[in-house]
């Protein structure tokens, strides 16, 4: 499903910094994978690369064999909109809109009628279990809360991968738990496949297969 | 010059705008070409926008919008203030002086001739308020106050006669008489006179240009024709016209018994309903038989203060100039500094999969609301505080007494000018945002 191949990022600067140095890997259609490593080691430029949030400096992204690199800005604002998911580690919601609204927002410009809107959004919250938190703003909820609100909106629009940049880094345990065990129960569920990073190692108990990084490379497989 | 060179600034400022709008009409409708699209679109970007300003800072919103109230006043009040002056200049020289129209004698001719006939054709002229005729004779003034001989006090003015019926339908003298008497159609060795020429009563020019009159006061008055009269001041007149303030008037039947002439005048005065319509009604006098006579509107005698006015109207359009810039930038800041503070939303909405050009014109809508409602709100503080304000408390200025004059023309130029600095502060912040990597949105990078 997803071919990376040859992948490399430079951040230009006074002293350009290389975070990815050629990685290629492959991911399955339903697969939940995690990419860890130690902190610096490349695996969030990996996922902003595969996610469509940043441009490589050379290298292949093929997802369902079409080579997303070469398709044009509004290209990959509608792939992202249709095909792809993201889940980032702080929430980012945007604060004027309640959950109900953030969770619609994305079908909203799908251009889904607002009756099957609604009803989808408010399934999705039922998933995550905030059916009670329609109304509130973001600033009402907890971070737990927050990021379901978050996952919610990232999954609503049953997207084929979902992105999950440390979503559990800013939460509690107990919060956590809950939002690994929701990602399990999609990707069992719906078959969704997951790409997340993380640096918790307790976290490979609820992925199939990790990817570890170190210095801009896979450094392993497990 | 730099009259023409600020309208051609303004005209621009209109220009601008229409491209802009032009601009954003075509993003609209030509460059997506599935008009449901567009229309999708524009709802999510008035839905982002409306969330925005409904559920944003109140306090942002509501200094946001008293920024552009201010400025929006601003631009209005100060170019208003030296309208007022113009048009109370303006006035003053209707009301008080030359009416809207003077009708002078030919070519080669001393007087216009079968005056009562003419007034008549004048005044059954449909829109004509009246006329009056004025003999108007050279003279020296002389006054001794103490009636000795010595310290006589000279002036040498025209005076004028008038027919005080007619005068009062033609000119405003009889509504600013400052102490005594206007003059009745039987007076015969009265005389009233402007406040320049009396002296007092806040004159404006310098002492030695008037002989130290008051009411009840006798001057002698020679003139030109080496006549000398004595007369009474029966009272002084200020209309805060300095041209009107220096006049002389006497009665009708006076001046004929002094210049030995009937039926005859200097000049007629012609008032008429709606100012502005001068050229029309002159086309009229012509065409019902006044062929000989030299007819003018009251523009051509305003001379000097036709170039105070024009200086006036200069530095008003200046003011307005850099008013319109200085709000353009102020609000060009205010909405700049809240999109940057917006760019992580932004960032996110592109990471959902947002089209830029949604993005960018829910700023835009929200710039555009802003701007509507501080061009609303200083409207209704114009109108319904300042102007009646000014209306009831006219500032006194030495030229007459100034209230704000709101034009059409300086309306429209401040709203545009308020709406051109609004799209350009809504969208470039915007356009940058959403042109931005995503992640450096978010990162706010």
């Amino acid at each position: 499903m997803i071919e990376v191949k040859n992948l490399t990022r430079t951040y230009e600067g006074r002293v350009p910094t290389q975070a990815l140095k050629g990685v290629s890997f492959e991911v399955e259609a339903g697969e939940f994978l995690a990419i860890m490593g130690r902190s610096g080691c490349g695996k969030s430029t990996l996922l902003h690369q595969l996610g469509l949030l940043d441009t490589p400096t050379s290298g292949e992204v093929t997802i369902d064999n079409e080579n997303v690199l070469e398709l044009l800005d509004r290209e990959q604002a509608e792939f992202r909109l249709k095909r792809l998911g993201y889940v980032f580690q702080e929430y980012a919601l945007l604060p004027e809109l309640t959950v109900l609204e953030a969770v619609y927002l994305p079908l909203m410009i799908q251009g889904t009628e607002k009756k099957e809107y609604i009803e989808k959004a408010v399934e999705m919250l039922e998933k995550v279990g905030l059916k009670d938190r329609l109304n509130h703003l973001p600033a009402e909820l907890s971070g737990g809360e927050q990021q379901r609100v978050a996952i919610a909106r990232a999954i609503v629009n049953t997207p084929k991968i979902l992105f999950a940049d440390e979503p559990c880094a800013n939460l509690d345990s107990e919060s956590s738990q809950d939002v690994l065990e929701l990602f399990c129960e999609l990707n069992k569920k719906t078959g969704q496949t997951i790409i997340m990073v993380t640096h918790e190692k307790e976290d490979r108990e609820y992925v199939e297969r990790v990817i570890w990084m170190k210095d801009g490379l896979i450094e392993r497989e497990e | 010059m730099i009259i023409e060179i600020c309208l051609i600034i303004d005209y621009f400022l209109v220009i601008v705008s229409c491209i802009l709008v032009f601009y954003f009409h075509c993003i609209f409708i030509f460059c997506i070409p599935d008009f449901n699209l567009m229309l999708k679109n524009l709802k999510i970007s008035f839905f982002l926008a409306y969330k925005s300003i409904v559920r944003g800072n109140k306090g942002t919103l509501s200094l946001t919008v008293l920024i552009m109230t201010l400025a929006f006043v601003n631009l209005i009040f100060i170019s208003s203030i030296f309208m007022g002056i113009v048009v109370s200049m303006n006035e003053g020289a209707i009301e008080n002086e030359f009416s809207n129209i003077v009708i002078e004698p030919g070519v080669d001719e001393n007087y216009i001739k079968q005056v009562a006939n003419m007034q008549s054709l004048i005044d059954s002229t449909p829109g004509v308020m009246g006329s009056a005729a004025h003999y108007v004779a050279g003279a020296i003034e002389n006054f001794d106050e103490n009636k000795d001989g010595k310290d006589i006090k000279s002036t040498s003015r025209p005076i004028k006669s008038i027919n005080p019926e007619n005068e009062r339908r033609v000119t405003k003298i009889h509504e600013n008489m400052v102490a005594g008497e206007y003059l009745q159609k039987s007076d015969r060795d009265k005389i009233i006179l402007g406040r320049e020429i009396s002296g007092g009563y806040e004159a404006s020019l310098e002492e030695g240009m008037s002989i130290g009159v008051d009411v009840g006061d006798e001057i002698e008055v020679i003139f030109g024709n080496g006549v000398k009269r004595d007369y009474e001041v029966k009272g002084i007149f200020s209309t805060k016209n300095i041209g009107a303030d220096q006049m002389i008037f006497i009665t009708e039947k006076e001046m004929e018994s002094v210049l030995g002439t009937h039926n005859m005048a200097s000049e007629i005065l012609v008032k008429i309903e709606q100012t502005g319509q001068e050229d029309k009604y002159i086309k009229e006098f012509r065409r019902i038989g006044i062929t000989e006579e030299d007819i003018k509107p009251w523009t051509e005698y305003m001379g000097m203060v036709a170039s105070v006015m024009g200086s006036f109207n200069m530095i008003s359009a200046i003011l307005g100039i850099i008013g319109a810039i200085v709000a353009g930038i102020t609000i060009f800041i205010v909405i700049y500094v809240s999109v940057v503070n917006r760019r992580r939303q932004i960032g996110i909405l592109k990471a959902i999969g947002m089209k830029e050009k949604i993005i960018i014109n829910s700023y835009i809508l929200q710039a555009l609301f802003y701007a509507i409602l501080g061009i609303s709100l200083g409207m209704i503080i114009v109108f319904v505080l300042l102007v009646p304000y000014f209306l009831n408390n006219p500032l006194n200025f030495p030229m007459g007494w100034v209230s704000l004059a709101v034009t059409q023309n300086n309306l429209i130029i401040s709203s545009v000018s308020l709406f051109v600095a609004a799209l350009i502060g809504g969208f470039i912040p915007s356009w940058q945002g959403a042109k931005q990597s995503i992640l450096d949105a978010i990162w706010g990078n």
